[in-house]
C-alpha cells in the first residue's frame, strides 16, 4: 500500500490512501515538502540550531584564552553565574530597561499618534516629524546624544545652566545614566512605533466615534473605550516586539555608556558579548546567552498565554 | 508580468558590474603581487585616523627602499577585537606575518606560542637594541628575552592649561608633580575663576589606576606583576590606590574635580571640556599631544604623570602597543618582518612617527634629528613625556602586567573606579575588585591548565 517512490504513484490510489487517514503523508507529500522546507532547514541548521547547540555545549566546559573547550564542569558555569551578584544585578537592569523602555514607548507612541489623529490644518508636517527617527541610524542617534548630554558642553548642562538649575551628570551617575539609555532608545523606537499606531487609530470606523458623540461621551472615555479596544491588536504586536527588542538593544548602549557607570546599564546582551570578545571567556557568555534564551522564551510564552486572550480581533 | 520583465535587464546590469568589480580587484593585486618577486609580508594594525596615516608614510618608505620585501598592510580595527582576530587566524592563509597587538595583551600572546620571540632575530642579525627604550623594551619581553618589539609607544601625562592659570595668576606645577601639587592648582583654578572652571578631572579607566600603582612602585598582582611566574593573586588593595583614591576623594569634596565618566565617550567630552577651558587639568595619553596642539586655542602645559607626597617616582608604564612576528610563515616572510621592524625603529622614522601621532620616538638617537628638534622649538611642553620615558628605570612594577585576561582586569578596576568616584567607601571596592580577580585569575589558570 505504500509507496516507497513518487513517480509509480497512481493517481487513484493516491487518493484512496489520502481518504483512508486524512494526515498520513505520502511520498509524494514527504517529497514536496523536503523540496520547500529543506533550503531553510538547512541553513537555519547551519546558523541557527548547529550555534545554539554549540553555545549550549560550551557553557559546560571552561575554555582556554583560544576558546577552545578544555575542562568539563557541567553546570559550573551556571551555578556562579547565578550565584553572583553582578550577573543579578545586570538581570535587574535588564527587566527595569525592558520595562522603562516599553513602557514609555508605548506611552508617548499613543499620545503622539493620537494627537497626530487630529484633522487639523498643517498635521502633516508633525506626522513627518513624528516618524523621523525612523530613518536614524543607531550610531548617528549615539553620537547626537552623546552631544546633548556631554557634561561640560551639552545641550542639557547649558539648558539647565541657564535656568539656574543645578546641572545633572547624565552618564557619569548610575541612576541617571539609566535615565538617559532609556530616553535615548524611547526616542530611537518611537518613529516606528508612532506611525503603526497612527495607522491603526486612523483605521477605526469614525461611525464609532459619531455615535459616541451623539451619546455625549468625552474624548477621554473615547479613548479609552473605542480607541484602545479597537487598536488592541496592533497594541499586542507593538509590546511583544519592544519587549524583544529592548532584551536585545546593544548598539546604544555600546555606543554610550559601554554597560557604565558600575554596570548600571550593563544588560544581558552586552555582557554577553562583553565576556566573549572582550574577557575571551566564551564559556561563561555561553552559559548567559543559554539563561537570555529562556528569559526571553518565558516571556514570550508570557505574552501569548495572558495578553492574546485580551486582544479584541 | 511585464511590470517585471524591465527589472530584469537592469538587475543583470547591476549583477555583472558588481562580478566585474570583485573579480577585477583580486586580479589586480594579484598582478600587482606577481609583477616582481618580493616575498609578501602581510601586516596587521590597529591604527586608524591621523596615525594611520603616518603609519602608511612608514609602510611605504619601507617599499621604497626594498627590493627583497614588501610590507602589505591591513587594518584590524580596534585593539580589543584585532586580538581574537589574531588568534583565531592563527595557521589559516589569512593570518598576518607581523602584526600590532596592544599592551595588555601581551602575556595571551606569548603563552600562545603562535609568535617567535624578536631576540631570535636580534641576536642573528646583530641589530643593536641599546638605543631603544629599555622602559618600553622590558615591557615586552620575558626570561630575558625580547618577545615583541615595541611600537607605538605612549606614556600617561598630565595636561594642564597654561592661559587659565597665568589668567588666573596661579603658579604651575612642578614637572613631576606629587598629588598636593595637582590638589593645590586644581582648588585655586575652581575658587579664583568663581566656580566656572573646575580644576581637574581623572578618567575612570583603569589604566591610570595601574600607573598610580606603578609610579608608586607596588604591583597589581603577586609574582611581581606576572614577572616572576604566573600571577595567582590580585592586590589592588594597598595603599598606593588608596592614597590615589583619596587624593581624588579630596578634590572632588572641595567641588573641583569633575567626573566624565568612562569609556571613549569619557575620553571625548573631557577633551572637549579641556579645550574649551571648562576643566583645567585633565591626565592622558601623550598620544594625544598632536591633537590637543592642533585644535588648542589656549597654550598647553605638561607634566609627568603626579606620583604620593613624599616619595619619589617610580616611573610609568608604558601603554600603545608592539610589533609580533607570527611563527606560521616560512623563514623568508619572517625576515621580511623584522627587517620591516628594524625600519621602524630608524631614529628618523621614530621622529616622524612622534611628531605625527605623540606616541614617543623609542630610538634614542631620534632626539638629535632635526625633526625633533624642530617639534621641540615650536612646543617645548612636548618633550616632557619623552623626558619621562627616559628617565624611568625599568624593574618589575613600571614594565606593564604580565597576566591573561588583562581586558576583563581593566573593566573590573573600572567598575571599583566607579563605585568609588560616586561616593562608595574605598576599602570595600578594593577588596571586591581583588576577589574578582582572583577569581578570574582561578578559571583562566585552570582552564589553562597553569598550575
Amino acid at each position: 500500500m505504500l509507496k516507497t517512490s513518487a513517480t509509480d504513484v497512481i493517481p487513484e490510489k493516491k487518493v484512496e490512501a489520502k481518504q483512508k487517514s486524512k494526515f498520513k503523508l505520502t511520498a509524494n507529500d514527504k517529497y514536496y515538502a523536503s523540496i520547500f522546507a529543506g533550503p531553510s532547514l538547512f541553513l537555519l541548521g547551519l546558523f541557527v540550531f548547529y550555534p545554539m547547540f554549540r553555545t549550549l555545549y560550551i557553557s559546560l566546559f571552561l575554555t582556554n584564552t583560544f576558546g577552545n573547550t578544555t575542562l568539563f564542569v557541567g553546570l559550573e558555569n551556571y551555578v556562579k553565574l547565578i550565584s553572583s551578584p553582578d550577573f543579578v544585578s545586570s538581570m535587574w537592569v535588564t527587566l527595569v530597561y525592558v520595562v522603562g523602555v516599553t513602557f514609555f514607548t508605548i506611552a508617548m507612541g499613543l499620545l503622539l499618534a493620537n494627537l497626530a489623529s487630529q484633522k487639523l490644518p498643517g498635521i502633516a508636517i508633525f506626522r513627518t516629524l513624528y516618524s523621523v527617527t525612523m530613518g536614524v541610524s543607531v550610531s548617528v542617534a549615539a553620537i547626537f546624544w552623546l552631544f546633548i548630554f556631554n557634561p561640560s558642553a551639552g545641550f542639557f548642562t547649558l539648558l539647565t545652566k541657564m535656568l539656574n538649575l543645578p546641572t545633572i551628570n547624565w552618564l557619569a551617575n548610575p541612576t541617571n545614566a539609566m535615565w538617559a539609555i532609556i530616553i535615548t532608545t524611547v526616542w530611537m523606537h518611537l518613529g516606528f512605533v508612532f506611525l503603526v499606531f497612527l495607522g491603526a487609530i486612523e483605521s477605526v470606523p469614525t461611525t464609532l466615534y459619531e455615535a459616541a458623540d451623539v451619546e455625549g461621551v468625552s474624548k477621554h472615555y473615547q479613548f479609552f473605550h473605542i480607541t484602545l479596544p479597537m487598536i488592541s491588536p496592533t497594541l499586542f504586536f507593538i509590546s511583544t516586539i519592544t519587549i524583544i527588542g529592548s532584551f536585545k538593544s546593544f548598539g546604544l548602549i555600546d555606543l554610550i555608556t559601554k554597560g557604565g557607570p558600575t554596570n548600571a546599564t550593563n544588560m544581558l546582551v552586552y555582557r554577553i558579548y562583553n565576556d566573549a570578545f572582550f574577557g575571551g571567556n566564551y564559556a561563561k557568555s555561553s552559559a548567559e546567552a543559554i539563561i537570555l534564551t529562556v528569559i526571553i522564551a518565558f516571556f514570550t510564552y508570557l505574552q501569548f498565554k495572558f495578553l492574546e486572550k485580551k486582544v479584541n480581533y | 508580468m511585464s511590470k517585471y520583465k524591465k527589472l530584469v535587464l537592469p538587475l543583470i546590469l547591476v549583477l555583472a558590474v558588481a562580478v566585474v568589480a570583485v573579480f577585477g580587484k583580486t586580479l589586480s593585486t594579484k598582478s600587482a603581487a606577481v609583477k616582481d618577486n618580493r616575498t609578501e609580508v602581510v601586516f596587521w594594525h590597529e591604527m586608524g585616523g591621523p596615525a594611520e596615516k603616518s603609519l602608511m608614510k612608514i609602510v611605504d618608505g619601507f617599499n621604497k627602499s626594498q627590493t627583497k620585501y614588501r610590507v602589505v598592510p591591513k587594518y584590524q580595527g580596534s585593539y580589543d577585537a584585532a586580538i581574537q582576530k589574531i588568534l583565531q587566524t592563527h595557521g589559516t592563509g589569512t593570518s598576518p606575518a607581523v602584526f600590532q597587538a596592544f599592551d595588555i595583551s601581551a602575556a595571551q600572546m606569548m603563552h600562545s606560542k603562535f609568535t617567535v620571540p624578536v631576540q631570535d632575530f636580534i641576536d642573528k642579525d646583530g641589530f643593536d637594541a641599546s638605543k631603544i627604550s629599555p622602559v618600553a623594551r622590558s615591557f615586552y619581553s620575558n626570561d630575558g628575552k625580547q618577545q615583541a618589539m615595541p611600537f607605538n609607544t605612549s606614556q600617561p601625562v598630565l595636561y594642564y592649561n597654561a592661559s587659565l592659570l597665568e589668567k588666573y595668576g596661579i603658579t604651575p606645577p612642578p614637572v613631576s608633580p606629587s598629588y598636593s601639587d595637582i590638589t593645590r592648582v586644581a582648588k585655586q583654578l575652581y575658587e579664583r575663576s568663581h566656580h566656572q572652571v573646575k580644576g581637574m578631572t581623572v578618567q575612570i579607566y583603569g589604566w591610570l589606576l595601574e600607573q598610580a600603582m606603578a609610579n608608586a612602585g607596588v604591583g597589581l598582582t603577586n609574582n611581581n606583576d606576572g614577572h616572576t611566574g604566573i600571577p595567582t593573586k590580585a592586590t589592588i588593595n594597598n595603599g598606593a590606590s588608596k592614597e590615589f583614591f583619596e587624593w581624588i576623594r579630596e578634590n572632588q569634596k572641595a567641588g573641583d574635580f569633575m567626573n566624565y565618566g568612562s569609556g571613549a565617550m569619557a575620553g571625548t567630552n573631557q577633551t572637549t571640556g579641556f579645550l574649551n577651558g571648562k576643566i583645567g587639568i585633565y591626565i592622558q595619553s601623550s598620544a594625544s599631544i598632536s591633537q590637543l596642539n592642533k585644535k588648542n586655542k589656549n597654550k598647553l602645559g605638561i607634566t609627568y604623570f603626579p606620583h604620593p607626597d613624599g616619595k619619589k617616582a617610580n616611573g610609568v608604564a608604558i601603554g600603545g602597543a608592539a610589533l609580533w612576528i607570527s611563527n606560521d610563515k616560512s623563514k623568508a616572510v619572517q625576515n621580511g618582518a623584522f627587517e620591516f621592524i628594524k625600519y621602524s625603529l630608524k631614529p628618523e622614522v621614530q621622529a616622524q612617527w612622534q611628531k605625527d601621532t605623540g606616541y614617543l620616538a623609542l630610538n634614542k638617537d631620534s632626539q638629535q634629528t632635526s625633526i625633533l628638534k624642530g617639534l621641540y622649538k615650536q612646543h617645548p611642553e612636548s618633550k616632557v613625556p619623552s623626558q619621562q620615558l627616559q628617565e624611568a628605570v625599568p624593574n618589575h612594577f613600571n614594565s606593564g602586567i604580565l597576566m591573561e585576561g588583562m581586558q576583563k582586569t581593566r573593566q573590573i578596576e573600572q567598575f571599583a573606579m566607579e563605585s568609588i568616584y560616586n561616593g562608595g567607601d574605598i576599602t570595600n571596592a578594593l577588596k571586591d575588585a581583588d576577589k574578582k580577580i582572583d577569581d578570574n585569575l582561578t578559571t583562566t589558570n585552570r582552564a589553562n591548565g597553569y598550575h
